[in-house]
């Protein structure tokens, strides 16, 4: 039943979906009739210039079908990676029992408890003898078989390392009914026979707190694969809008209206402004599901370290986002930006591979330590570290301070770069020609 | 006396090659002002260091008699050679886009959005994709966007081209009604005849340098007389041959075209064709733009 919150939620997403379709094509025209968004109206009035930039990329680009294809997408991969585990905790395992000969009460509560143990529901079926209950367990209608509550017979024999359901519950039957024999032979009165069927727990305790494991690793790598999927995305964006601008030459038209900083840092806020929007629906979504379907992947340290991952992807944006523009202004056709933008991507895959490891391991080095205070790949790495309880928060400060100084220093020298490079048209620009120009 | 767009001394290099010379000529409000040039004489070059798309290496714009300004360049419509408009974005959209970065309110910019689309014809693309639509209708979008914001200097790099005799005309007549309205207009084009019958003025550069500027009237009239007679009997002006500082330029359909030297009185010529025989047809001529132009660069 805990699947009904998530199957209400894409619905409703596909219902919203559904009547803004229906309602943009029964709108015939435009725009001179239709009023400004809110978020429109914010950024025109706030930023001018800049302002209805970055307007006119957030609204290409939501409306855009990519963007709204891309984000379903990862809805529903977000949702399978949340809801899929659940699925498999909760289902509940049926096992039965042939019963050959008779059932004490006692037999049977052993049996029940054992079954309890492993969340398995038994089932018990009586047997008209040993040869038939045998047949059973050979044909499959039967998981085990148990004779006069003093013999258990499987399928097949068990070894040490044999883990499956049916054998732990065997194991755990066999130990109980170990017990009520011990305690028959023993001929306790009612009472001692009570105190010896309910043991004292003896508590086990370590040293150190347990390594992160489980719930909270497996949220790390899914917000690691997250924010590598999100990141790469919006920094296509940025690379892809910018050589847009350029080979339809409208930028010609642009910068004769406005400077080149103005149009690369509207640009660069409109993409972001949308890339936060997706960013945003995709956590609060995993929140709520994870919440509505009982999920524990975001118990423990995870939601600190979803809002870290969240905070680094807004870092990261605003690092890689300038690289991308220049190397996008560099570009004379669609098909040269892949080869410009592999040599960017680089340090993304790098910080990313190795932070998805660390994550998996748990175990971190020096050299990852390293990773998470440099600008480029701390995007990745840091967000693990606070996974992982490694980071203290001057630290994660300090990560952060060093990512804010080098974007603003690689904002400056990219910028140069894009203001030398976007109007030089007719064939791929090299950067040392951008480098060594004096206008 | 309306503002006056003034290129003073522009001279721009680009390595060993000198792409504008020192430049000078002006653009006076009202008048469609034609900008003629072979293929690479700095005609686009000329246009980007209006807006400030380059860096001059000499020289200044001036406009209204003072180096011009971000904000007044705001204030000028342009039309660029290579057609620049996002392809994915609708029209509507694109053109009060274009109108709100030229300083248009939105109401403004959605009110002008719609007078422009209509009166250029394309009001029924408003919702549709610039990328959906024909050349000549892109480049009535690409006008669309040079006037949305009301200019007061229009420039236009090759406005005409690859347009049919209907979108010439369209767009040439709302290049008339802006300087009419006060506006200055500078457009290049090769194609001469066009541009004789809409500017009043026309400016002529090879190489980056000034070759010739003035009134269309003015080059149509100046340089040598030309007259057009045919007499009767004569189809190859025979008569003409052995005139002394006449030249004939060329024999059509039965008529000669004659260029006179300066000294030569054009009555002697019309009675030494009345001693040839019947004069059926005598009238001076004006020169062709396309002929001040081969002149002007030979």
């Amino acid at each position: 039943m805990k699947i009904v919150p998530f199957v209400v939620l894409v619905v409703a997403l596909l219902l919203v979906r559904i009547l803004r379709h229906r309602r943009a094509r029964g709108a015939p025209v435009a725009t001179a009739a239709r009023g400004p968004s809110a978020a429109r109206q914010y950024f025109e009035a706030t930023f001018g210039d800049v302002g209805l930039i970055a307007a006119r990329e957030l609204r290409e680009r939501t409306r855009g079908r990519i963007y709204r294809i891309g984000t379903v997408l990862i809805l529903a991969v977000v949702a399978a990676a949340i809801v899929i585990p659940t699925l498999n905790k909760n289902a509940s395992t049926s096992h039965r029992v042939g019963v050959v000969g008779s059932l004490a009460p006692s037999v049977r509560a052993a049996v029940n408890t054992a079954g309890s143990d492993f969340h398995v529901t038994v089932r018990l079926v009586a047997e008209a003898g040993l040869a038939s209950a045998k047949e059973a367990l050979r044909t499959g209608q039967i998981d085990l078989v148990l004779v006069d509550g003093k013999q258990i017979i499987l399928k097949q024999a068990i070894t040490a390392s044999d883990t499956s359901t049916v054998t732990e519950f065997a194991r755990s039957l066999s130990a109980r009914l170990a017990t009520l024999a011990t305690i028959a032979a023993a001929r306790l009165s009612p009472a001692q026979a009570a105190t010896l069927a309910h043991p004292f727990v003896v508590p086990i305790t370590g040293l150190t707190a347990a390594t992160t494991k489980g719930a909270a690793r497996g949220t790390s790598v899914l917000g690691l694969i997250l924010l590598f999927v999100l990141l790469s995305q919006y920094s296509a964006w940025i690379l892809i809008g910018v050589a847009e601008e350029k080979s339809s030459r409208v930028v010609e038209v642009l910068l004769a209206t406005v400077r080149a900083i103005h149009l690369l840092a509207g640009k660069v806020i409109g993409i972001g402004a949308a890339a936060l929007a997706q960013a945003s629906v995709i956590v609060i979504f995993a929140l709520v599901l994870a919440k509505a379907v009982g999920s524990d992947i975001l118990q423990g340290t995870a939601p600190l370290e979803l809002a870290s991952s969240l905070l680094w992807l807004v870092l990261g944006y605003a690092f890689y986002c300038w690289v991308y523009a220049a190397a996008g202004s560099l570009a004379e056709r669609q098909d040269q930006l892949q080869s410009l933008s592999f040599p960017l991507s680089i340090p993304m895959l790098v910080g990313y591979v190795v932070s998805l490891a660390t994550a998996g391991s748990g175990n971190t080095s020096l050299f990852f330590d390293v990773l998470a205070y440099f600008p480029p790949t701390a995007p990745f790495a840091m967000p693990v570290l606070v996974g992982l309880g490694k980071a203290t928060w001057w630290e994660f400060l300090l990560a952060a301070a060093l990512s804010v100084a080098s974007t603003v220093a690689v904002a400056r020298f990219a910028a140069g770069i894009y203001r030398r490079a976007i109007l030089r048209t007719g064939r791929r620009v090299k950067l040392r020609e951008v480098l060594r120009a004096t206008s | 006396m309306g503002a006056v767009l003034e290129l003073c001394g522009l001279t721009r290099r680009f390595g060993n090659l000198t792409a504008l010379d020192d430049l000078t000529f002006s653009v006076p409000s009202g008048q469609v002002v034609g900008f003629l040039g072979p293929n690479g004489a700095g005609k686009t070059t000329t246009m980007r260091a209006v807006f400030g798309l380059l860096d001059l290496d000499e020289g200044e714009v001036r406009w209204n008699g003072s180096t011009v300004s971000q904000r007044q360049r705001r204030r000028f419509g342009y039309m660029p050679e290579e057609r620049g408009l996002y392809p994915s974005m609708l029209v509507g959209e694109q053109v009060e886009y274009l109108g709100r970065l030229h300083g248009l309110g939105a109401s403004d910019a959605a009110a002008a959005t719609k007078y422009w689309l209509e009166r250029l014809g394309i009001a029924d693309r408003a919702a549709g994709r610039v990328d959906a639509l024909s050349h000549g209708n892109q480049q009535r979008v690409q006008l669309a966007a040079a006037l949305v914001h009301g200019p007061e200097l229009i420039i236009l790099d090759e406005p005409l081209a690859g347009l049919d005799p209907t979108g010439i005309d369209d767009i040439g007549a709302v290049l008339t009604e802006q300087a009419r309205s006060g506006c200055g207009v500078l457009f290049s084009s090769h194609q001469l005849d066009q541009v004789e019958d809409l500017c009043e003025t026309v400016t002529i550069i090879d190489h980056g340098r000034l070759v010739v500027t003035g009134s269309v009237d003015d080059l149509a009239l100046g340089g040598s007389s030309r007259l057009v007679v045919r007499v009767e009997g004569d189809r190859e002006a025979a008569w003409a041959r052995n005139l002394p500082g006449v030249t004939v330029s060329e024999i059509a359909a039965g008529a000669a075209r004659l260029v006179l030297a300066d000294s030569i009185d054009s009555q002697e010529v019309l009675r030494a064709a009345q001693r040839a025989g019947v004069v059926t047809e005598f009238r001076f001529e004006r020169r062709r733009l396309s002929e001040v132009f081969r002149e002007a660069l030979s």
